[in-house]
């Protein structure tokens, strides 16, 4: 899977390479005003339909969004399901269920005139609703006397452990690139910090929807996406004159 | 161009700590083992070691496994089937130093199992619960009697049944 991820970036770096590629009048003599578009950009994360077609235990869906709110300053959100069916050692389990995430992105990427590309850091308060079925299960012992060195088996029989219940807080490091006029590739890496974590009798939450894996003794998880994203223009807005560095030359 | 490029770097770096798997050790728990300690029949109190003890569990009707070699002088720790609810044990004494005196005894333990789940690398143990043991009468036994100090099994730390003979 990683070497797709792996193969991925150079293609995306092959497309933030182009886009940057404009040459730049560097003494404008324009007297067009200076304006921004706002607006909602919506789109759907790549990684999890590709995920879902190379994977035959996962099948995910995310649909993003963001709304500009001032100049560096977007409402975000995330709505996903994610479905996936993990083989561990001694055990097998699917866990499956939705997410919400929701949250803002704040761009710290001064654009040219005419570009709007963002390098953006973000904050999410996340939910996920789902259910864990342990599919099979194997008993660990070390000392296996009657059972000729393999492990004992514990059940065949699927147990669905249903409505359990996460919610974390997501901080987001990622990059949204113009492709076309209103087309933006972006892709975000995701550091999320659980908060709650409703858990099942003997058994534990270790796959969360929209968390990604949980480990042992540690509330931290981490997650990406890479979107292609529509901008839908709503009104544009004079920009802000930057106020100019006094010059000491 | 440069930002972005300090970026691909971090964001691969961040990819390559993701997929790292730390915790597929085992090291959080494990099936309990059983521990039998003998005494004296006549001196309940005093540990005795039975001479030249030999330990097989009972595979199928009649067939029964290696010797279980980490038999002590006065304590065994011996290991309960998972997959069923009742393990046969063949306790017997002097069959390699006084092979004439030789005299095998059967011990039946009943017990019901509990699965727990440890952790992701370790999955579920079984604890043991309801301990009996039945001691198969012949003709000469040397266990005279077997007591169950604990009835669950969930560790190793003490004994759970006491042999006197």
């Amino acid at each position: 899977m990683l070497k797709y991820i792996i193969s991925l970036y150079f293609i995306f770096l092959v497309s933030l390479g182009w886009s940057q590629s404009k040459s730049v009048n560097l003494q404008p003599k324009d007297t067009i005003k200076k304006t921004e578009r706002y607006g909602l950009r919506v789109g759907i994360d790549l990684s999890k339909i590709l995920q879902s077609t190379l994977d035959e235990n996962y099948t995910g869906l995310e649909l993003v969004g963001d709304y500009r709110l001032k100049p560096n300053l977007y409402l975000a959100t995330e709505l996903g399901n994610e479905k996936t069916t993990k083989q561990e050692d001694l055990y097998n389990f699917t866990a499956s269920g939705s997410y919400l995430k929701l949250g803002v992105d704040y761009n710290t990427y001064e654009n040219w005139f005419g570009m709007s590309n963002l390098i953006y850091i973000g904050g999410r308060y996340a939910f996920s609703s789902f259910s864990q079925t342990l599919n099979n299960y194997q008993v660990f012992s070390t000392y296996r006397y009657f059972e000729e060195g393999e492990f004992a088996n514990g059940s065949d029989i699927p147990v669905e452990y249903s409505s359990l219940s996460a919610s974390w807080l997501e901080a987001i490091l990622g990059a949204k690139v113009q492709l076309f006029s209103n087309i933006y590739l972006g892709a975000s890496v995701r550091l999320g910090l659980l908060i709650t974590n409703k858990e099942p009798d003997n058994f534990r939450n270790l796959w969360i929807p929209g968390f990604n894996k949980v480990t042992d003794n540690s509330k931290f998880g981490s997650s990406y996406n890479y979107t292609i994203t529509y901008f839908i223009p709503l009104y544009k807005k004079k920009k802000e004159p930057k106020k100019q560095p006094t010059s000491s030359e | 161009m440069k930002r972005i490029k300090y970026l691909i770097v971090v964001l691969l770096l961040i990819l390559g700590f993701n997929s790292c798997e730390k915790d597929d050790i085992c090291v959080d728990g494990n099936t309990p083992l059983l521990v039998i300690r003998f005494y004296d029949i006549n001196n309940p109190e005093t540990l005795k070691a039975p001479s030249n003890l030999q330990v097989r569990g009972l595979l199928s009707t009649d067939t029964y496994g290696a010797i279980i070699t980490n038999a002590s002088a006065d304590s065994i720790q011996i290991p309960l089937r998972i997959e069923d609810l009742s393990t046969t044990y063949n306790l017997s004494t002097n069959t390699t130093t006084d092979a004439a005196n030789a005299n095998e005894d059967l011990i039946a333990f009943t017990y019901t199992t509990k699965n727990i789940f440890i952790s992701r690398a370790c999955g579920y143990i079984v604890n043991y619960e309801n301990l009996t043991t039945e001691l198969e009468i012949d003709a000469d036994n040397w266990i005279k009697s077997i007591e169950v100090i604990q009835t669950s099994i969930e560790n190793q730390n003490t004994a759970h049944v006491k042999i006197y003979h």
